[in-house]
């Protein structure tokens, strides 16, 4: 009993004496591996904004966090500038109906560094997670990559899927051509005056072609 | 009850409850937000105040009862009066003062914004000033008659330090996000996973001692075992938290292996809970309700901590269900089970010693309907979450469905775990109810 007992101790103990060594070593290789030389002024003040607002009560943050709201992560690659920006001054623009995120009134002295914060949180290598989707179950046109990544689900439908708040799009090819989609993506109110619906003028040229072709293609 | 120091543990647990209550309270108001679309309290008790309050009141409640019954099963192991009936109180008052002070400043964005230990520094060092009080108290009362320290008291004590110390690692702010994370899980992890498994083997060993009769011996044998092992699983075993944070590949190997391990203790802890209730169907009395909750305590902490933990433990799996549903089902579970359930065993076994109550009083229908709907509804909830987390895995992570489009498709399971913790509300009532009965002396009788 006290051989079992002293054997058990002794390798308690090196547990944690390896795992300090682990410890060490682990935060040698974190900078690299972090690109922690990236970490600038405006990045860490983005980490303190994120921290003021306490965005990780909501959101997780390399999976940690909480689960009410997406994990940000990989953000910054997957919306882009432009959508994030857009996105932070006024949330309910871009997600007018459903789950919401308060509007925090931020500046663009703000915004500005938590987007560099997102920025350099992307580029941590995290050991390939998350993972990439395996089933993409048919294969869409570019356009419809476009439609997810820009949210226009979330007010918009498709055979289906979507949103309801604004007029569904299963058909939308027989109903407007290019030219018309195009004048509603930078300009919603261009066609009804009162329209919620938030412009995408400072969505890149060709990435709005595209969604025009593949909207029109919906016959 | 031996001593009047003693009766510091009833202090405590009033404090504890109905912060144990108003954490449901603010569980309810989060999973709300779940279900509904609409937030009319969007922007005065957004979701994250809702959750970083239901995570704070977890920790506190729990805190403030383990503590109550240390100062119970110490007084009573080391055969003494609490070297500091003054300095406890002090300790609690502090403690309370700033766990209200924190919870107040989360509705104005006074918040650290890291989960579980938002509170702002300077309540941090107040909260560190509240347990080295603690922690003199206790030692203070060791050292009076040290030659009664028990192998059992001696783990608690170190839990307790363990306790202490890891909470340092949660203070400084980090530029660093993966680094910052790295030592959050010195306290998260190192805590559940280590000092609060030591305080609570240390604590059921003293409950099964005094409830079951088993002789120390034997249970103090078991106790080394289980208290060596959480050590060697857990301590590497926070490896398994760092896959994915920006830390080295070798952390998929070291944490998958020692954490595949970490269920072993928990399994000898609910081999050594049985066989111990086993052998108190031989007592004359039996605090039923104590024996119950704590049995039932070392099942769901094997469940929920082992089970479920394990389930979701080694990297092949993890990849696809970290920061999922699948989590929340885990930390509900395993708290739950391991540390909730234990903290209400110790209240229905110190608290009729105290109020010097015969232990079968012929209101067991209160207790009994207390048991059932807290752990039923428990167990929905748990079961709502992991096949929400399942869809969600799924949907989100295999499909590749986007993540608010996914929220939409568990809305059904997420209202389900609203109805359970409707029910799981009424059930920490009854538990309050019944707990305030058990609390206070028997009328004289004849004067009913």
């Amino acid at each position: 009993m006290t051989t079992s007992r002293s054997i058990l101790s002794v390798l308690t103990i090196i547990s944690a004496v390896v795992f300090l060594g682990m410890t060490i070593d682990t935060l040698r290789k974190l900078p690299a591996q972090t690109h922690s030389d990236q970490i600038s002024a405006q990045v860490v003040e983005g980490k303190r904004l994120w921290q003021h607002y306490d965005c990780n009560d909501c959101h997780t943050i390399l999976g940690i966090g909480g689960y009410y709201a997406p994990d940000v992560t990989k953000s910054y690659t997957v919306r882009g500038d432009a959508w994030l920006r857009q996105f932070l001054k006024d949330p309910a623009a871009m997600y007018p109906t459903g789950r919401q995120m308060p509007n925090f009134h931020l500046t663009d002295a703000q915004v500005a560094p938590l987007l560099a914060y997102l920025k350099w949180v992307s580029e941590v290598d995290t050991n390939g997670w998350p993972p990439a989707p395996k089933g993409v179950a048919r294969q869409e046109p570019a356009g419809h990559a476009i439609f997810l990544a820009q949210h226009c689900n979330t007010c918009h439908a498709i055979q289906g899927s979507g949103g309801t708040l604004a007029p569904d799009l299963t058909h939308e090819g027989s109903r407007h051509d290019q030219a018309w989609i195009l004048d509603q993506l930078n300009d919603p109110r261009s066609h009804k005056a009162d329209s919620i619906m938030p412009s995408f003028a400072q969505l890149p040229g060709t990435e709005k072609d595209e969604l025009a072709e593949y909207l029109v293609s919906l016959k | 009850m031996r001593y009047q120091s003693q009766k510091l543990a009833r202090e405590y647990f009033w404090a504890a409850l109905p912060l144990f209550f108003l954490q449901v309270v603010f569980g309810i108001l989060a999973s709300i937000k779940y279900v509904w679309g609409f937030d009319p309290l969007l922007n005065s008790i957004p979701f994250n105040v809702a959750r970083t309050i239901h995570l704070n009141l977890l920790v506190f409640w729990l805190l403030l009862a383990l503590m109550g019954a240390t100062y119970y099963m110490v007084a009573d192991e080391i055969q003494t009066e609490i070297y500091s009936i003054r300095l406890a109180r002090i300790q609690l008052g502090i403690l309370l003062a700033s766990g209200v002070a924190a919870i107040l400043g989360y509705f104005f964005q006074w918040s650290f914004g890291m989960p579980f230990l938002e509170q702002p520094t300077l309540i941090k060092v107040v909260i560190v000033v509240g347990a080295l009080i603690f922690l003199y108290n206790i030692a203070m009362t060791m050292f009076r008659n040290h030659h009664q320290l028990t192998g059992t008291t001696a783990t608690l004590l170190g839990g307790m330090v363990m306790l202490a110390v890891m909470f340092l690692f949660g203070i400084p702010f980090m530029p660093n996000l993966s680094t910052q994370y790295y030592f959050w899980w010195w306290v998260i992890h190192l805590w559940v996973e280590g000092a609060w498994e030591l305080i609570a083997a240390a604590l059921v060993a003293w409950a099964l001692i005094k409830l079951t009769g088993v002789s120390r011996r034997r249970v103090e044998g078991w106790v080394f075992a289980e208290v060596v092992l959480v050590l060697l699983t857990g301590i590497i075993g926070t490896g398994h938290h760092y896959y994915w944070i920006g830390t080295p590949h070798y952390w998929l190997w070291w944490g998958a292996i020692f954490s595949a391990a970490e269920p072993l203790p928990i399994m000898l802890m609910l081999v050594d809970a049985v066989r111990s209730l086993l052998k108190a169907r031989t007592l004359a009395t039996v605090n039923t309700m104590a024996l119950a909750w704590l049995g039932a305590s070392a099942f769901v902490h094997f469940m929920g901590a082992g089970v479920w933990g394990f389930g979701q433990t080694l990297p092949q799996i993890n990849r696809w269900t970290h920061g999922t549903q699948i989590t929340a089902s885990h930390g509900h579970f395993a708290f739950w089970g391991a540390y909730g359930m234990l903290a209400i065993a110790l209240m229905y076994a110190i608290l009729p010693e105290i109020s010097g109550r015969k232990q079968r009083n012929g209101a067991e229908g209160l207790s009994f309907s207390a048991f059932v709907c807290l752990n039923l509804s428990m167990i929905f909830m748990v079961m709502a979450l992991l096949i929400a987390g399942i869809v969600q895995v799924y949907l989100q992570r295999v499909m590749g469905l986007d993540f608010l489009e996914v929220q939409n498709q568990l809305r059904l399971w997420l209202a389900v775990r609203l109805v359970a913790g409707g029910v799981f509300t009424v059930g920490a009532v009854l538990l309050l109810g019944d707990l305030y009965r058990l609390a206070r002396p028997l009328p004289a009788a004849g004067s009913a």
